[in-house]
């Protein structure tokens, strides 16, 4: 703690910003964290069974994963003050036909759950 | 006088950085496997490598011996190409699972855009893509036709997502050092916050190529280029941590030369070596996680690069400014280790006296 604080002091008398944030000469920048990881399962809402094949993506963004067996997903998000989730079935007839529906995000200070129930068509 | 202050400040504020000895940055060789044979390549890397990648499973059991782990703490995946391991996002997941951050540096050649989904929903938080030139420059240091198209595309993906910090690095040469404003607006077109510049350090493959060294003049118009895109603010130029550059300091970097290798950085390297950057001469290996304990290593040893007294040889032996150098990036000691392999304020001095001469 006395050390950090010393470090602080120093670094504000050499009037240099960037000493706690530096990186390798030939390594990246630091990443600052700008995300949340978000995760949950999407089952059937008439039989309660888990569906394969949904496609979870962010609204206004490229990114997007697929349920796996259990129907369950997971991945990181870009952190902002809301987020639209949409899952959507895109298989077709292949692991049953569900509507699609659309989630917002809105307390998104913690990584997130969610469970959600689609219907069938 | 408040510059004065300001340095030695700093000098007190590195002295204490590397009495902490605190690990932040921790490079990982994942592959020796490189899909392209770039003529500057200083780690030698080739489409096929000697070495196995190694097993995610016995880096990760190195680095669970890690203590109390520092904010900020980041991993870098570097090679070789690390997009070339396909289990790449499984890694990065069990990195974020144990709460640490994790970045790669590429030539961006296979960063399309599924791969950059993939890489995003793995949580990745950083990115440094290699740029060389003009298409003409770039494919002939990347001895590579289609190199130049695929990393602007890389490029492009990259800037699209706010999530990603990340930066392009080029390495200046004679092919590329009169097309750096070209380079700077092609880059500021496409949407780039951050470009750093490097110059090639005489090690690997870039011994045997003299296009690739910079004269003392070209290394000053370097310089002094990037004081000039500094001032202008339209895009975050830097040049690289690799070299104390004298009178040029903070005037092309946000602060003073510190070579953090073995300091706050470490690396597990592709045969088990534990070390600093993975440009370093290996001769300078601390210990191998297949027989030790790396944070005990990491904490134990390292005394070489904590205590650089020892680069008091050669050129470096009476220089005056050995104190806020200190032997330079610790990259540039190779071989015999009798004299510093580049001295990049030797290089601006040179280029001073030239010029003052012809005035």
């Amino acid at each position: 703690m006395k050390r950090n604080v010393i470090r602080k002091i120093i670094e504000g008398l050499s009037l240099t910003s960037v000493m706690f944030v530096f990186q390798a000469c030939y390594g990246t920048p630091q990443d600052f964290g700008l995300d949340l990881l978000i995760e949950g399962q999407v089952k059937s809402k008439a039989s309660g069974l888990p569906i394969k094949g949904i496609k979870v993506s962010v609204a206004h963004n490229m990114q997007y994963v697929q349920t796996d067996e259990e129907g369950k997903f997971s991945f990181y998000a870009e952190a902002s003050k809301e987020l639209t989730l949409r899952f959507q079935d895109i298989d077709s007839d292949q692991n049953g036909l569900y509507v699609d529906k659309d989630t917002v995000l809105t307390d998104l200070s913690k990584n997130v759950y969610l469970d959600i129930a689609l219907e069938e068509k | 006088m408040l510059s004065s202050i300001k340095k030695y400040c700093f000098r007190k504020f590195r002295d204490s950085e590397t009495k902490r000895h605190e690990l932040n940055y921790l490079f990982w060789e994942c592959t020796r496997r490189c899909n392209l044979n770039c003529l500057h390549c200083g780690s030698d890397c080739s489409k096929e490598s000697i070495h196995r990648d190694m097993p995610a499973e016995d880096f990760f059991q190195a680095i669970d011996t890690i203590e109390n782990i520092p904010q900020n703490f980041t991993v870098v995946f570097t090679g070789g190409e690390p997009l070339l391991r396909k289990d790449l996002e499984f890694c990065g997941k069990e990195l974020r699972k144990r709460g640490f951050k994790w970045s790669i540096v590429t030539n961006g050649y296979l960063y399309d855009k599924q791969r950059h989904i993939s890489l995003l929903n793995a949580g990745i938080g950083a990115l440094t893509i290699s740029l060389d030139g003009l298409k003409e420059s770039h494919n002939w240091l990347r001895n590579n036709e289609k190199s130049f198209d695929k990393v602007i595309n890389a490029i492009e993906l990259a800037a699209s997502s706010k999530r990603i910090n990340f930066d392009i690095v080029t390495c200046v040469n004679q092919k590329n050092i009169n097309e750096l404003e070209q380079i700077r607006d092609l880059l500021i077109l496409k949407n780039v916050k951050a470009w750093r510049l490097f110059t090639i350090i005489p090690i690997g493959r870039a011994c045997h190529n003299s296009d690739l060294s910079l004269t003392d003049n070209q290394f000053v118009q370097l310089l002094d280029f990037i004081v000039k895109c500094r001032k202008s603010k339209e895009i975050d130029v830097k040049f690289s941590c690799e070299g104390y550059v004298g009178k040029y300091e903070l005037l092309v970097r946000d602060s003073y030369f510190f070579c953090r290798a073995g300091i706050n950085i470490g690396s597990i390297l592709i045969d088990g070596s534990i070390s600093a950057c993975p440009n370093i001469d290996r001769a300078f290996s601390q210990g191998n996680i297949y027989t030790d304990n790396f944070y005990e290593i990491w904490k134990n040893k390292f005394q070489l690069f904590r205590n650089r007294e020892w680069t008091k040889i050669g050129q470096c032996k009476s220089c005056e400014e050995y104190k806020d150098c200190q032997g330079n990036g610790f990259h540039n000691w190779h071989g015999e280790k009798n004299n510093v392999l580049v001295c990049h304020n030797g290089k601006v001095e040179n280029a001073m006296k030239v010029k003052n001469l012809l005035h």
